[in-house]
């Protein structure tokens, strides 16, 4: 297929803790607004990706097989794919792969997971087992632990402080008070996001991302049937990845994420724009630390100087490149799953005008940056009007 | 090494450890060193070596986990860091007689023989 491939429908599910649904019936609750949205049902659909990151936290082997069918999707051609916390951004990937080889020509990418039911401890070990199981997993680190790592090493070589750290969980908690899908809805202050419990210092709660329920879909199309379906699609104008070593120790550097400024320059390049370009972003900050290495990554700023662009405020509305301003990871939740697909669904809004109270001026070109583990995976998308 | 059983190549490793040696692996085609070793070198070279590594260093990064998984919760609260050896590799593992205040990037370290559990017996980083 020659010509861009768009994003046509849109829908997310409420993050949270939810008892009251499974991961078919939030699969569900994502898909139906999505479908509203495009104006059109499952039979216009070609095909779907499902992305599911833990098999285990699902309770149910092959769950991308019971999300399509649960859906409507009937006997149409679908997979699941997995990229770890990057696994949403994957299915979108994969996605509009499909529509550029001809395949398909409206793809929906459902991404889910459920994750609450187990408990922290547990949750912390099964997240544990996704390090090195030889090599690191046996030493007890876990993955606050792998991110605390890069954020001494990030304060020893930079100056970074933990109080910068702080501000990205503040403006996090800012813009999630306002997003009605997102897990926590409150505000935080500086004080109570810099005292509070340690986990893996120097991260504590607040420098860490939320155990979340949720789903959210998109719909893709090839340019000319988008045209067809809507009057406002988004085109997916950059896609990159990269990825990196399974041992975080085997790396050279502690203080930024290969995989994603590999991932960010291959989209840059293909978009044909540069950081500056850039109007809004959500980026990876499932730990504080990793939104302050993702403003450096994606070439918001230079290599050190994170830690001072939340300071001085240009990661809010207003600055130079708001980023999470649906709540990121910390506030709206990170259903491992839905987290790359609910970033697509932010970046549209936004760049449909759609996002309320939270909306940027002048939305025109947003980016997706979703990192899996510790930069084993990553995927970076760039989004125009 | 883990809690998976092991090969007769990790226990080759583990019985070093327990001798306070670190053994690393070497490509014999490209020469490239791994430690942790491998058994496979990445250039797809199946011709490696043993070779022993240094066990002295420093500290490259650390924290600690003061939320464990559930497998380790009776250890909590207990320090990881990131060493750097004397030859420039890297290895991650915990670390003992060290204090919040004296833990810091830079200190030097040594690498020892540390039994975390009966199927976990490891090398751990001590202050030199």
């Amino acid at each position: 297929m020659t010509g861009k491939v768009g994003v046509v429908g849109i829908g997310h599910a409420k993050f949270g803790k939810r008892n009251d649904a499974t991961i078919r019936e939030l699969a569900f609750e994502a898909v139906k607004p999505a479908l509203e949205d495009a104006k059109i049902t499952t039979s216009e659909i070609d095909a779907s990706v499902v992305g599911v990151a833990a098999d285990v936290w699902a309770a149910q082997g092959s769950p991308g097989a019971l999300i399509h069918d649960y859906v409507g999707m009937g006997n149409k051609p679908t997979f699941r794919v997995e990229a770890a916390c990057a696994t949403g951004s994957a299915g979108i990937r994969a996605a509009w792969s499909l529509i550029k080889a001809g395949l398909a020509e409206v793809v929906l990418v459902v991404g889910a997971e459920t994750m609450t039911w187990v408990g922290t401890p547990v949750a912390t070990e099964w997240m544990a087992r996704a390090g090195d199981t030889r090599w690191e997993y046996p030493f007890g680190i876990t993955f606050p632990g792998f991110y605390a790592l890069m954020a001494t090493r990030h304060m020893h070589e930079f100056g970074t402080t933990h109080m910068q750290m702080s501000m990205v969980s503040v403006k996090s908690h800012k813009y999630g008070a306002m997003n009605p899908y997102a897990h926590l809805q409150k505000e935080v202050s500086l004080e109570e996001a810099m005292k509070s419990v340690p986990i893996c210092p120097p991260l504590n709660l607040y420098d860490c991302c939320l155990i979340s329920d949720g789903a959210a879909a998109a719909i893709l199309a090839s340019e000319e049937r988008a045209k067809k379906i809507t009057d406002t699609p988004v085109w997916m104008t950059g896609l990159g990845a990269g990825s990196d070593t399974m041992m975080i120790s085997e790396r050279p550097s502690l203080v930024g994420l290969t995989a994603a400024q590999k991932a960010a320059e291959q989209a840059y390049k293909m978009a044909g724009v540069t950081p500056n370009d850039i109007k809004v972003a959500c980026t990876h900050d499932c730990f504080s630390i990793a939104e302050i290495m993702s403003y450096e990554d994606l070439g918001f700023c230079k290599k050190g100087e994170g830690g001072k662009f939340i300071e001085e405020g240009q990661s809010y509305i207003g600055g130079k490149v708001p980023v999470n301003v649906d709540g990121g990871l910390k506030s709206k939740g990170h259903p491992l799953g839905a987290t790359g697909v609910s970033m697509t669904v932010e970046i549209t809004k936004q760049l449909r005008g759609e996002a309320g109270k939270r909306q940027v001026p002048n939305a025109e070109i947003g980016l997706t940056h979703n990192v899996g583990e510790t930069g084993q995976y990553c995927m970076v998308h760039i989004y125009q009007r | 090494m883990s809690w998976l059983p092991e090969t007769e190549f990790v226990s080759t490793f583990v019985e070093a450890v327990k001798q306070g040696k670190l053994m690393g692996t070497k490509c014999s085609k490209c020469g490239e060193r791994y430690l942790p070793p491998r058994q496979h070198c990445k250039c797809g070279s199946q011709e490696i070596e043993w070779y022993e590594a240094p066990t002295k260093g420093q500290i490259a990064a650390h924290t600690i986990v003061a939320l464990p998984p559930d497998s380790m919760a009776k250890y909590a609260p207990y320090i990881v860091a990131v060493g750097e050896l004397e030859d420039g590799s890297r290895i991650l593992a915990q670390i003992t007689g060290v204090t919040p205040a004296t833990l810091k990037v830079g200190l030097p370290v040594q690498v020892a023989p540390h039994q975390i559990s009966q199927d976990r017996i490891v090398y751990k980083f001590k202050p030199l």
